[in-house]
């Protein structure tokens, strides 16, 4: 017979990896102990914007259900502690909630039901909570990637499993959960387990560091990363799907929040981090590359001008404004108007006292001095050239994404600014 | 920490004390502000010798209330790089703080300088730890620690970049001294090959920028820098495309290892977003015309 599988805390990480469970085919009891957020999910109105999340709930039927009702657990075998986990400006992770929310749920749990940790925690975190027998309490790696959450939720690379003792068997109800999404379960130690994920991300940070610090090497001695790059993935020690697309530095959120835990830790422990110190230092520094694109084309030469900016979430595909270079970028455009269109979240008033949202992505073009393309929403590259062209006032088009054609914008008569390409007219 | 406004918008100051006005920063600071209309009071090393003992208290009664200090003097190196002159420096960072101390001042103005980073990162932002290499740049530092510790103003930390432009009378390695050898020898002389990359601004923009610190009551840290650092040969060959006839650009044996500077303008951006730094050609053409009219003089 199948376990029942529980999740509580509905917000990003439960909802889908819940919806994954029951997509896998377990009955799954998916709790939050807010009432309002309940009786949304239960009406199939989704907090999260995630390709694909939609289909997999409507798929899964009865399978899932929502309560609000913490003794609904106690019908569950493996319950799972998943809700999001905050994080200051500084990188640091609030865990009081997760930390409550395990102990409310732990009392609710049948006799011998495994609980399962799978909100990222702090090494140690997990060893040190005490809250059930030790052959009881697991720590499972979470890599939710915003915008890609389905599918990874679906078909993980692989699942790593933090134990109290390594050397003894997974329980049995867990072991069938593991196996239903074939893929290879990495047993190991609570620390280990908690360490991987951070690992994991440093690894992403280094690649895109490494991709930003070149890509902008090519920019001012004329080469092109976009034709490096390809040569990069067919190298067998890189890979196919290596973070080497320059960006404007990590955003999110939880790529910050690692760094910022490696460092607390090596500071502590006294171990070398100086790597990154540095990796930080190239996020900050790339965010601002629009900035500076937008300052020598357009904001040193134009009185008064006006600027489109397109996209305001932190990549495509989400809700998310977190660390959201868009954001920082219309902040610090506070002296000047601002005309701006992104799909799925409508820019505050907060951000900018004289900024004019737009329901269609063309029209921060109109009168605009410059276009800034800020997000990679897809259908960003659907927009023509010569239609942004007609419409602008200047001819300054800052496209670190490289979203549209950059031959068509020459052609339109663009001065078209692409990350790692070189830069028209002048160096950065 | 980088810059903030105290002022959404500029506000001229209710009077404007440059200190250290007969240097070349102070003599045109003192005209651009008294051409921006701000009543300007300008002290110079034969008005107050600021290194003296009692200095503290004779700039005290020079001030008034709301005043604010642009805080220029020092004794460059060319006047001396010794530990006597890196004392007198001090003396008047300690002469400012107990004018302050005396007088409730509306913000402190403070110019230090880039010599007090090193060379051990060549693309410098305000996060860049400070680590002078010499006595003039450990003066600058401490004087921004001394300010930061007993000024009593809002403290503005201004780190100027080399800079360049009419009427400096400094001569040191760079700008003014090649456009002078070019006039005057047809000959520019370079250490090494020039191959080091230096930022140099013009003195009508770090003037500029100082002034916007001033009109927006600003606090904290900025680097006062253009972003764009040619090498050295390539200022030589633009003057000498400009100084008019054949003009040598020399080499030298380099006695020295080539290092780089250069700096990330994010913060200024931020800060002020539509300053203009003007291109060096521009800045040295300018420059030209005034060194050309000295030399006919």
């Amino acid at each position: 017979m199948k376990p029942v599988v529980g999740f509580a805390g509905m917000t990003h990480l439960g909802l889908i990896s819940a919806s994954a469970a029951a997509g896998r085919g377990f009955e799954v009891v998916c709790f939050d102990r807010d009432p309002a957020l309940v009786r949304r999910l239960a009406q199939q109105d989704w907090p999260v914007l995630e390709p694909g999340l939609d289909e997999l709930i409507r798929g899964n039927a009865t399978r899932q259900r929502f309560t609000p009702v913490l003794s609904d657990l106690a019908a569950c075998d493996v319950v799972y502690v998943a809700p999001d986990v905050p994080t200051d400006d500084q990188g640091a992770s609030d865990l009081s909630g997760l930390t409550a929310l395990i102990n409310e749920v732990a009392p609710a749990l049948k006799p011998q039901a495994v609980m399962v940790v799978l909100s990222q925690v702090t090494p140690g975190y997990t060893r040190a909570l005490g809250v059930l027998a030790p052959e009881r309490l697991y720590y499972q790696v979470e890599t939710l990637v915003f915008g890609q959450a389905v599918e990874r939720a679906l078909k993980p690379e692989r699942i790593i499993v933090g134990c109290a003792d390594p050397a003894a068997p997974l329980d049995d109800r867990l072991r069938v959960v593991l196996e239903a999404f074939g893929c290879p379960i990495l047993p190991m130690r609570y620390e280990s387990a908690e360490l991987a994920k951070i690992s994991i991300n440093c690894c992403l940070v280094a690649s895109v560091a490494v991709a930003n610090t070149l890509a902008e090497l090519c920019e001012r001695i004329g080469a092109d990363w976009s034709e490096i790059a390809p040569a990069l993935k067919l190298d067998r020690r890189i890979g196919p799907h290596a973070y080497l697309a320059p960006g404007l530095g990590i955003a999110g959120g939880n790529l910050e929040r690692d760094l910022a835990t490696v460092r607390r830790l090596s500071d502590l422990h006294g171990t070398e981090a100086g790597l990154i110190a540095a990796w930080q230092r190239n996020s900050r520094y790339r965010r601002d590359w629009p900035l500076r694109q937008l300052q020598e084309r357009v904001l040193a030469r134009v009185t008064e001008p006006v600027i489109g900016v397109l996209g305001v979430t932190y990549k495509e595909n989400t809700h998310s404004i977190k660390n959201s270079p868009a954001v920082a970028l219309i902040k610090d455009l506070a002296d000047y108007r601002l005309r701006v269109f992104d799909p799925a979240v409508r820019a505050s008033s907060d951000w900018h006292a004289r900024m004019t949202v737009t329901d269609d992505p063309l029209a921060p073009c109109d009168g605009a001095d410059a276009l800034v393309i800020m997000t990679p929403w897809p259908q960003f590259r659907k927009l023509a050239p010569a239609a942004i062209a007609g419409r602008l006032r200047g001819r300054v088009v800052i496209d670190p994404f490289s979203m549209i054609d950059r031959a068509a914008a020459a052609g339109a008569g663009l001065d078209h600014a692409v990350l790692g390409a070189p830069l028209p007219g002048c160096a950065e | 920490m980088t810059l903030s406004h105290a002022h959404p918008h500029s506000r001229k100051p209710a009077r404007l004390v440059v200190l250290g006005a007969g240097g070349f920063l102070g003599r045109h600071l003192v005209t651009a502000s008294a051409a921006a209309s701000i009543e300007t009071v300008a002290i110079g090393s034969r008005d107050i010798d600021l290194a003296d003992g009692a200095a503290g208290a004779r700039l005290a009664q020079r001030l008034r209330p709301r005043d604010v200090i642009v805080f220029l003097a020092a004794l460059t190196p060319d006047k001396g790089r010794d530990a006597g002159t890196l004392m007198r420096n001090l003396a008047i960072g300690r002469a400012v703080c107990e004018a302050t101390h005396a007088v409730e001042v509306g913000q402190l103005v403070y110019a230090s300088s880039d010599a007090v980073y090193s060379f051990a990162t060549t693309l410098i932002s305000e996060e860049t730890p400070a680590a002078p290499l010499d006595l003039y740049g450990a003066m600058h530092r401490t004087r921004e620690l001394m300010l930061a510790a007993e000024a009593r103003a809002p403290l503005a930390l201004l780190r100027v970049t080399a800079v360049y432009g009419p009427d400096d009378t400094h001569n040191s390695y760079g700008p003014n001294r090649f456009l002078r050898q070019a006039l005057k020898d047809r000959r520019i002389s370079l250490f090494g090959n020039g191959e080091e990359t230096r930022d140099h601004i013009y003195i009508g923009d770090a003037v500029d920028l100082i002034l916007r610190v001033v009109l927006r009551g600003s606090t904290g840290l900025l680097n006062v820098a253009t972003g764009k650092s040619p090498t050295f040969r390539a200022v030589a060959e633009m003057i000498a495309a400009r100084a008019g006839g054949p003009i040598e650009i020399a080499s030298s044996a380099r006695q020295n290892p080539v290092t780089h500077r250069h700096f990330d303008t994010s913060n200024l951006l931020r800060a002020f977003p539509d300053a203009r730094c003007r291109p060096l050609r521009d800045g040295l053409a300018a420059t030209l015309a005034d060194v050309r009219a000295e030399a006919d003089a």
